[in-house]
Order: structure tokens, then sequence, then C-alpha cells
């Protein structure tokens, strides 16, 4: 079984091919093309939306020759439906609509955080993990449970990758940068006491963000790495309340975010306290990208045939725990 | 001292005090924070947690009584609840537990107390009656806006680790919780807990 995922949620339009033989998944290629703001602003819908129009032939026809197959030979494909940016999701879906009619392949949408976990499954091989999902849409707890992923705790207000990426913007980065605000505090370890705002299970980090401001405008060092440690404590210590409830034995990081040292750092410190395996998606596969639509939708295909082409809308806000999960 | 239990902030040992069962709870520091959080984190938390103890046991709140408090070494000294948490009890027993629940979280906030971790975990069944534990994250706080967040979580919890039981299990706790504060307070802090759950990511927004 070939299977071919287009994502384009948000800054990014990749595409990729993936293998099935008996259960198991080969990445065969996985072509990215990513929407840069200019430095100190975010993305803008429209701009990234023309980014990807203008990427989407020369990635697919890249990913298709990466992985050495014509697009007669791919069985299915599926693109991410939600949640993400409106004009942006839009393009993946007219690209996939297209190729299902005209090659007549079977259709899936598929959850882009369901994407995260499922192929951070197939990449770390964790079976029943407590999953931390961080990036710039989302930052969430979540175990399986009764045919559901389910949300254990969430940020209430800004997620772990926009605290990142509107602090850095405001020192002149250009988004997503997280990896800029990590270098930037490595130089430091005078720690400036910041808001630390855990509620149960639950984060919010919006008094963070607006206290680090005027540190940076001091040092901006001290302030990338006090914002780090204080944001990476309160997810960190989140985890750890939601391992010794849920009792679960792993831990798998996904999403954007999962690629910051530090926090792997910290988290995999708390994993060991709690004898619990530290599964880290590999950096390469943290981020966005097609190979985790591709994965979740040869799993639906499993159980459930293509979508209608009428059916196959886009969701801005479509929330993971109202995802039925059959395989 | 026998090592009971590795929680998410404190080791718990099981040992004694003046010839009483006790537990002590230590809250040991996390070499993954940077230092001068962490010991702000722990002294504070374990300062509050022992006020707070004291504070509901004085309104009645069944939890453990405070033996002694080492604000050095962030330890508490306190008598050990025998029994089993709800977390751990059979689906039809949660949803029974659920009203007692529901009303001692009412006495609670009624009285200016925000839990903080109100989760099945923290409530344990000795005996016949139900004790309320874990006040690490409590506060004092009269806002309904705080106490909406005890309930957010607890339904949270409810939702995700309980979840075959969860509309049933529900219904008993606000019940509970409604005999406790009042129809009018209930159904304002009810109101804010839909509030706050729509502040989660891309939660129906429409």
């Amino acid at each position: 079984m070939l299977g071919l995922g287009i994502e384009s949620t948000a800054h990014t339009f990749s595409c990729a091919i993936i293998k099935e033989r008996s259960g198991r998944g080969r990445i065969l290629s996985d072509v990215r093309k990513i929407y840069r703001p200019p430095d100190g602003e975010g993305i803008h819908p429209r701009e990234a939306s023309r980014h990807h129009v203008e990427n989407s032939a020369a990635v697919l026809s890249q990913c298709l020759q990466e992985a050495e197959v014509s697009i007669r030979d791919v069985d299915m494909i599926s693109y991410a439906a939600g949640p993400g940016l409106g004009p942006c999701l839009r393009v993946g879906a007219v690209v996939a609509r297209s190729l299902a009619s005209y090659y007549g392949m079977p259709i899936y949408p598929v959850n882009h955080a369901i994407g995260h976990i499922e192929l951070g499954r197939m990449l770390t091989g964790a079976a029943d993990p407590l999953v931390l999902l961080v990036s710039g849409g989302h930052t969430m707890l979540l175990a399986f449970l009764e045919r559901q992923w389910r949300v254990f705790g969430e940020t209430l207000d800004i997620t772990l990758g926009q605290l990142l990426d509107q602090f850095g913007r405001s020192l002149g980065f250009a988004s997503p940068c997280g990896r800029d605000v990590e270098l930037l505090a490595s130089g430091s370890s005078n720690y400036v006491a910041l808001p630390y705002s855990v509620k149960g299970n639950d984060v919010s980090f919006s008094g963070l963000l607006s206290a680090a401001k005027p540190v940076a405008k001091k040092n901006r060092a001290d302030a990338c790495y006090s914002l780090q440690e204080t944001a990476f404590a309160m997810i960190t210590e989140t985890v750890e309340r939601a391992l010794s409830f849920t009792r679960k034995k792993e831990l798998m990081i996904v999403g954007g975010v999962a690629a910051n040292r530090r926090l792997s750092a910290m988290l995999g410190a708390a994993c060991k306290r709690h004898k619990a395996r530290f599964c880290a998606v590999p950096a390469g596969y943290a981020g966005d990208c097609g190979s985790q639509i591709c994965w979740t939708g040869m799993l639906e295909s499993r159980v459930k045939k293509g979508a209608k082409l009428g059916d196959t809308m886009v969701m801005q806000s479509w929330r993971l725990d109202t995802v039925r999960i059959d395989y | 001292m026998k090592l009971v239990q590795r929680g998410a902030e404190a080791d718990i040992y099981r040992t004694r005090w003046l010839g009483s069962e006790a537990i002590l709870k230590v809250r040991k520091p996390k070499k993954y924070r940077n230092s001068s959080l962490d010991s702000q984190i722990r002294r504070q938390r374990t300062i509050k947690e022992s006020q707070m103890l004291s504070h509901a046991k004085s309104l009645g709140i069944p939890a453990p009584l405070v033996y002694f408090v080492d604000v050095a070494k962030s330890s508490i000294t306190m008598q050990r609840i025998p029994g089993r948490p709800v977390h751990d009890l059979s689906g039809s027993r949660i949803i029974r537990l659920s009203r007692t629940m529901g009303r001692l979280a009412g006495i609670m906030h009624k009285n200016g107390i925000m839990h903080g971790d109100l989760t099945t975990s923290n409530f344990v069944l000795s005996g016949d009656s139900v004790f309320v534990i874990d006040f690490g994250l409590s506060q004092n706080s009269p806002r309904q806006e705080d106490h909406a967040v005890d309930l957010r979580l607890i339904k949270e919890i409810l939702n995700s680790a309980h979840a075959a039981v969860m509309k049933q299990a529900w219904r008993n706790f606000v019940s509970g919780y409604r005999s406790a504060v009042g129809s009018t307070a209930c159904s304002q802090i009810l109101h804010l807990v839909s509030e706050i759950e729509g502040r989660g990511r891309y939660a129906t927004v429409i």
C-alpha cells in the first residue's frame, strides 16, 4: 500500500509518500517548503497560502521523484483538514481533491494534531504513552482512553510555540523562532523571577509573555533564559502530575517545540524520576510534515472507506478530542 | 522510613509521630529546574500547604492533621489517612461518592479555599468518610473564577480518566456542590466553568 499525504495547516507545505507493508510504515519521501515571514513578523495567512499555491506543484513532483514512484502507483491520498489557518488548509485540500478525483483515489481528511501523535508512535514505537503535544497551535497533555485521545491538561491561553514565537518576534526574529530563542538562552544562566502559572493540570502563558518583555530590554539573553526556564518548568510539572495520575510508563513528546533541547532534557529528567520511558520524536519529524498526515490517513484506511468529495472540507478549529478512533 | 509513593512534586514516606501513624511529604529539589525557581516553588508550597490543611480542618473538612513543618527541608509531617483514592475505586462507587466530593468542594469554596488540584486521586475514601488531601496548589481565594478553575479540573479528570461514568458522576458532583454553595452561586460558577472551557484551543468556536 502506497499513500500520499499533504500538509498545509500553517507555514509548511509538505508532501510525503509512505509505503505500508504488514502494518509497518516506511517513509519513502517527505518534501517540505516553509513560508518565512519577514523578520519580526508572524505568519500572514494570505501570504502563507500564496506561498503554498506557488510551491505545491514543485513539492509534489519532487516528493514523487524522491520516492521513485509515479502518481499512478499511489493507492490513497490524505490531507490535513484542520485545525489550522483557513486559507492555508484550503490549498492542501484543493490539491488533494484534484488528485483524488482525477486519478480516482480514495481521499482521507486527517486531523493535524492526531497526525503529530500517530507519526510519533510509528517512529518511536511507543505503545500506550502519555503524549505532550507542543507546537505553535497546541499545548496539550493527552492519553488514549475508550477510542479517543483525552485531554489531561492544556494551555488556557497561548501555546508554548506562540509564547516562544511572540517573544522571539518582539526581539526581531522571524517566526518560527524557537531555535533563535533557545540559542540566545544558552548564553545565560542568570534567572530573573517571572510569573509561574500552573492551574491543576492546565497552564497559562500570557502573563509570562508580558512579564518577560521588559526583562529583554535590560538583557536579551537573560530574558530568553528565564522565559524558557519558567515555561518549561511549568510544562514539566504538569507532565509529572499527569504521569503520576495516569501511571503511564511512557512519555512521548511531539510537535515543533519538541526540537528544543532544554525542554527534552527537563522532561527526560522528570521521566527518570517516574521510571517512565521518554520517547522524543526525531527532530526532523517533530515539526509539521506530510508524513504525519499520510500515516494517519493510512491507519484510518484500515477501518474506513475514503470520504466523499463533498465531505472533504477544511475545519479551522477541529479539536482532536472530538475525533473517534477505530483503528 | 519507607517510601510509599513518588508523587508529582513530592516523595511520600510512612513514618511515626509521637506514637501515631504519620506520613512525611518531602518536596525534594528538582535538578532539572533552575535552582532559585526550584527553591522558591518548594518553599512557598510547603508553607501554603500546611496553612491550608489546618484551615480546611478548622472548617470541618476531613483532611490530614499537620504534625510538623520543616521549611528548610520543604517537608511536612502529617496524619496518615488509611484508605484508597477515589481514582482507584469502581465506576459505580465513583458515581456514588461524587456527591460527597462535590459537597466538600463546595464547603471549601464557600469558605474561600481554592484547592488547586481537585482530582479523584486527591479524595481518599477512609472507612465511611471521604478525605481531601494534597493542598500543595491551594490558595485563599474568594474569587468565583478560581473556584471555577477547580471545578473545571475535576470535570476534565472525570472526562478523561473516568470517561465511562463521566455523565452521572458529574451530575452527582454538581448536585453535592450546589447543596453546599446554594443554587445561585452554583449556576454562576458553572457558567464560568464553560467560559474557561471555551478558552481551550479550538474549543467549538462557532
